[in-house]
């Protein structure tokens, strides 16, 4: 036992010494809870209907209040992985989803698609590495657009969104089409940066890498950006028993609905 | 679909736009990098009319599989280690878009623009103040320290 004492003793002082790398441990730690939340949450969920939140907060009262609310709302939801990616991923994926059972209106959108690369690189952006994710994310959208059977297609899509390499790129690709809008109207958005942060500075540091997590500002820019509405449904211990919604931009008809809880995005179906 | 990784693809198409369109101050030995994708070795030269016209310097670029979804390790390599704030005297370099900032859309070839306007911006030349205590005590890998970016004037 004594031994033991002095020995723990021993490396407390060793730790206090320069010579430790804190960073490394911080790193490596940080690098764990990535490992372990990619090892058991899939990049997208199956369908759950919204009463399974319940075994989330099974103690929290507020929760429970909120999720009965919010299942008189909507039926189910799809998880996404939370990895500083869910608002691109969830968006991009609902918007696939509900376009699959429009074909006119899904044309349209690869139209649209088609002719965002010009967009990007008129703004500056390395022509080949545009082309890199836009590449994959034409890939995409014409591998869906060829399946005549909707439920194959939706099939397709929830493949294509848990193969890392496929879903990465549609989130880049969707970043980059978000930083082109933010920086397209710099005037207007340029009143919700806080800080004396240019909005070009902002998009280099908040949109564009990956990982980084989504606020208003994003969800905006990436609604105008794909031409579309959403409804979020925030979730939170604030005071009430009802979710409180937003409809962005204000006033649309929203073709996704979202949930947010603080600090994540998962996708909602009536 | 091509027999190549998406990463070995996207840096030969970096390479191929280096080798046509090399910005200025850049050059690289293209063979022998074609020896060996995920190694680079880039030859920079100070710019002109700054602190380090004149100067050469090497930078080391080494990528994993998982480029450009994962940042490149950069650092400054051979014999002539440019004394900069930023720049520690083992090479490691405190620069926001190796880490925290990386895009996947950004290349080696606007990590050497940055770096390029990094020593460039340099009004004194001299080592960051923890020069001492940081190269005794990092790894080898700067992407395993912590940066803190703390002053983006210089």
């Amino acid at each position: 036992m004594g031994d033991e004492g002095e020995t723990m003793t021993n490396n407390v002082s060793e730790n206090s010494e320069p010579t430790a790398n804190q960073d490394e441990l911080i790193l490596a730690q940080q690098r764990q809870i990535e490992k372990e939340i990619s090892d058991n949450i899939p990049l997208v969920g199956e369908l759950d209907s919204v009463i399974s939140l319940n075994k989330e907060y099974s103690t929290d009262d507020i929760y429970l209040e909120k999720i009965k609310d919010l299942a008189s709302k909507y039926s189910y939801v799809r998880r996404t992985r939370p990895d500083g990616n869910c608002f691109f991923r969830a968006f991009s994926y609902a918007i696939l989803e509900k376009l699959l059972c429009d074909k006119d209106s899904f044309i349209k959108f690869y139209k649209i698609a088609e002719n965002s690369k010009n967009v990007l690189v008129e703004l500056g952006f390395q022509q080949f590495t545009v082309e890199d994710f836009y590449d994959t994310y034409m890939e995409v959208l014409k591998r869906l657009k060829d399946i005549e059977n909707i439920g194959e297609a939706k099939k397709e899509l929830h493949n294509v969104f848990n193969d890392q390499g496929y879903s990465d790129y549609m989130v880049v690709y969707l970043r980059l089409l978000t930083s082109a809008q933010l920086q397209k109207e710099h005037d207007f958005y340029s009143c919700f940066i806080e800080g004396d942060r240019t909005v070009a500075d902002f998009c280099h540091q908040e949109v564009e890498p990956m990982y980084k997590e989504s606020d208003h500002i994003h969800i905006m820019a990436a609604c105008s950006a794909l031409n579309t509405g959403v409804r979020v449904l925030y979730m939170d211990r604030g005071t009430g028993n009802n979710v409180t919604k937003h409809d962005l931009p204000e006033g649309c008809s929203p073709t996704v609905h979202l949930l947010y809880r603080p600090g994540h995005y998962d996708i909602l179906y009536p | 679909m091509t027999e190549r990784s998406p990463s070995k693809r996207r840096l030969h198409r970096e390479l191929l736009s280096l080798i046509k369109e090399p910005p200025p101050g850049v050059s690289l030995d293209a063979e022998q990098i074609e020896q060996n994708l995920f190694l680079w070795t880039i030859h920079l030269e100070g710019a002109e009319r700054t602190l380090y016209e004149g100067e050469s310097f090497q930078l080391q670029f080494k990528f994993s599989d998982n480029y450009p979804f994962d940042s490149p390790e950069v650092i400054f390599t051979g014999e002539h280690i440019p004394i900069h704030p930023h720049v520690y005297s083992n090479g490691h370099i405190c620069l926001s878009i190796l880490t925290d900032d990386w895009s996947p859309a950004l290349s080696v070839q606007s990590v050497c623009l940055s770096i390029v306007s990094m020593l460039s911006s340099c009004k004194e030349k001299q080592r960051p103040p923890d020069n001492a205590f940081y190269v005794k005590t990092c790894n080898k890998n700067p992407k395993k320290t912590k940066w803190w970016y703390h002053d983006d004037s210089v």
